[in-house]
């Protein structure tokens, strides 16, 4: 039996009220041009001037010292065995807390986790685990492979995983059977052990598509290192700044991007009735409208970002790739609007179901007898008010983002001019973001 | 400088024009607000369902008609009450079931013929009422 409209998870948000859309889509203009006009002229993040401020004393010495790491691999391998026996030896129903887990807790919970304490899924990422366990038991270095991983592969296969996950998401229509969703992370496993053997864990950090989606959205956290090592607190937008230019980084923001709008797309009553009117074939049609998103995304991003003038040296198929980083703010954004009551309450409902993880009635860690807190959904008002302050900070942050690595990269007199096709697109994504949100 | 002050005017002419569109539209949307109660609770759905005709207030009610591979409405959108009852009546060529996706979730067994039957809903959100075996999204309730 499938599920047709759900993957877990019952009732869906409300739509926002359209005033809230509206004001929401007027906000976003007028800050767009305010910061256009009358933001810095010279850039401003990590010109070198000023020293990043050190990290207190006492969250260095934890961070660094010699149990914090080990500790958070250790629970986070155990974790993973626990809810892989849950997929291997649990039963095929929605209450194995393995969906929640892989769905719910891991694809949205990654976003905040990482956007509060920094590169989250590398800390505990199990296939990190193995790949340093296998490496110490054959005496070998878990940071070095076989081979260098190829620098123009960069982020590609990450996003090549963030679009197998988003489809086995949200367009394949079993992917609550336990069967293909424990295959799907089977070859997860798999592909990224292969990978890890063969390129060390230079691998894991360009192409595990949940550590790159997590390291990127860590970007935004306060946490980072300076030159030395040494940890540091920089301004989020700083740190954002100096997110690493790779081949394929478009390409993962503008998967992350386009699925979350597509999530919220493929709910509206428009695109239902059109899919069941048709004979073609609903999961055909999904994932056609899920790809044409996510190259609407990516193909106006870069077209706007090559459409300026540019010192005569400067590459034009470059831009795209360094403005990128300004996409990560818009996605964060994107990601509390529409998954936020999700994450927080089945969220919720599967730290309860982890009591039970083979459905035999066992309450293991306590949580069995707890209920879920709905409060979120019981607000309409203060969750649409969230979610519209959720779209407009991000793309505020965006906005600033893109108008530092402007004045940073194009030649004086096309600074203004300049961006303002970046400027364009991305209103146009805040604005169809908060149509969607109203109209889904 | 010059260039600077410049920009400062088409975009402080801006703000305040997206300031005045910003409450054009807002009372615009007062005046043909859609979502008032008192109103809401006797309305008749707009696709495929048709309203009680007696006077005592009792949510919505929806016609269904399941006919071969096919149902109507067929993914629509009609409002619901959190607390009020939302009535199908549902017309079928053979037995069957609709699985309501509410929190927590529901089902709605029926029999070939016409019957009556009544959910109602905890709290708010949209929630689609599903025939599993046509595959398809029956319609999409949304409880305020």
């Amino acid at each position: 039996m499938r599920l047709f409209a759900h993957g877990i998870g019952g009732a869906k948000d409300l739509p926002i009220p359209a005033e809230y859309a509206i004001a929401g889509a007027c906000a976003a203009l007028a800050v767009s041009f305010t910061v256009l006009a009358l933001a810095w002229r010279t850039p401003r993040f990590n010109t070198g001037d000023r020293r990043p401020r050190p990290a207190p004393g006492w969250v260095a010495d934890m961070v660094d010292g010699p149990w914090f790491a080990p500790l958070l691999r250790v629970l986070g391998f155990a974790f993973f065995l626990y809810v892989a026996a849950a997929a291997v030896f649990g039963k095929d129903l929605l209450i194995n807390p393995f969906f929640g887990v892989f769905f719910v807790l891991l694809w949205v919970g990654i976003v905040p986790m990482s956007l509060f304490f920094g590169p989250f899924y590398k800390a505990i990422s199990p296939v990190r685990t193995i790949n340093l366990l296998l490496a110490k038991l054959s005496g070998s270095d878990p940071e070095v492979g076989l081979r260098d991983y190829p620098r123009w592969l960069g982020h590609w296969p990450a996003a090549v995983g963030l679009f197998a996950f988003v489809w086995f998401e949200l367009v394949y229509p079993f992917s609550t059977e336990l069967g293909p969703a424990r295959l799907w992370c089977a070859a997860y496993v798999g592909v990224m052990l292969i990978g890890g053997a063969v390129f060390g864990n230079r691998f894991f950090e360009n192409a595990d598509p949940f550590e790159v989606y997590s390291t990127l959205v860590s970007r935004l956290s306060v946490w980072g290192r300076d030159g030395d090592g040494n940890l540091v607190v920089r301004s989020p937008l700083a740190n954002l700044d100096l997110t690493p230019v790779r081949p394929g980084l478009l390409a993962v923001c503008s998967v992350l991007l386009g699925s979350t709008a597509f999530d919220s797309f493929k709910d509206s009553s428009t695109w239902l009735t059109t899919i069941q009117s048709t004979d073609i074939d609903t999961d055909w049609l999904n994932l056609a409208a899920l790809l044409g998103f996510v190259l609407a995304v990516g193909i106006l991003f870069g077209a706007a970002t090559m459409m300026t003038g540019i010192h005569d040296d400067h590459h034009r198929l470059s831009l795209p790739g360094q403005f990128a980083h300004s996409l990560v703010p818009i996605i964060v954004g994107y990601v509390v609007a529409h998954y936020l009551s999700y994450l927080v309450e089945v969220g919720q409902q599967t730290v309860i179901y982890l009591s039970d993880p083979f459905s035999t009635g066992a309450n293991l860690l306590g949580t069995g007898n707890r209920a879920v807190n709905y409060w979120l959904s019981n607000h309409p008002t203060f969750l649409a008010l969230t979610k519209v302050g959720g779209v407009i900070t991000g793309h505020v942050v965006a906005v600033i983002a893109a108008h530092d690595r402007a004045v940073k990269l194009l030649p004086k007199r096309h600074q203004l001019t300049g961006q303002l096709s970046l400027l364009v697109v991305m209103v146009g994504f805040t604005i169809g973001g908060l149509y969607l949100l109203f109209g889904a | 400088m010059p260039r600077r002050r410049r920009w400062v005017a088409p975009a402080a002419a801006l703000i305040v024009l997206t300031g005045a569109l910003l409450a054009g539209c807002a009372s615009a949307e007062d005046d043909s607000s859609p979502a008032d109660p008192a109103t809401s609770q006797e309305s008749t759905p707009t696709d495929g369902g048709t309203g009680s005709p007696s006077a005592e207030p009792q949510g919505t009610v929806v016609d269904i008609t399941f006919s071969g591979d096919s149902v109507t409405p067929n993914g629509e959108r009609i409002d619901a009450e959190v607390g009020e009852p939302l009535t199908l009546d549902i017309t079928a060529d053979k037995p069957g079931e609709l699985h309501v996706h509410s929190t927590p979730e529901q089902e709605v067994a029926y029999d070939a013929g016409t019957s009556t039957h009544q959910v109602t809903f905890d709290q708010p959100g949209i929630v689609d009422i599903e025939s599993h075996h046509l595959d398809k999204v029956v319609v999409q309730v949304e409880v305020r």
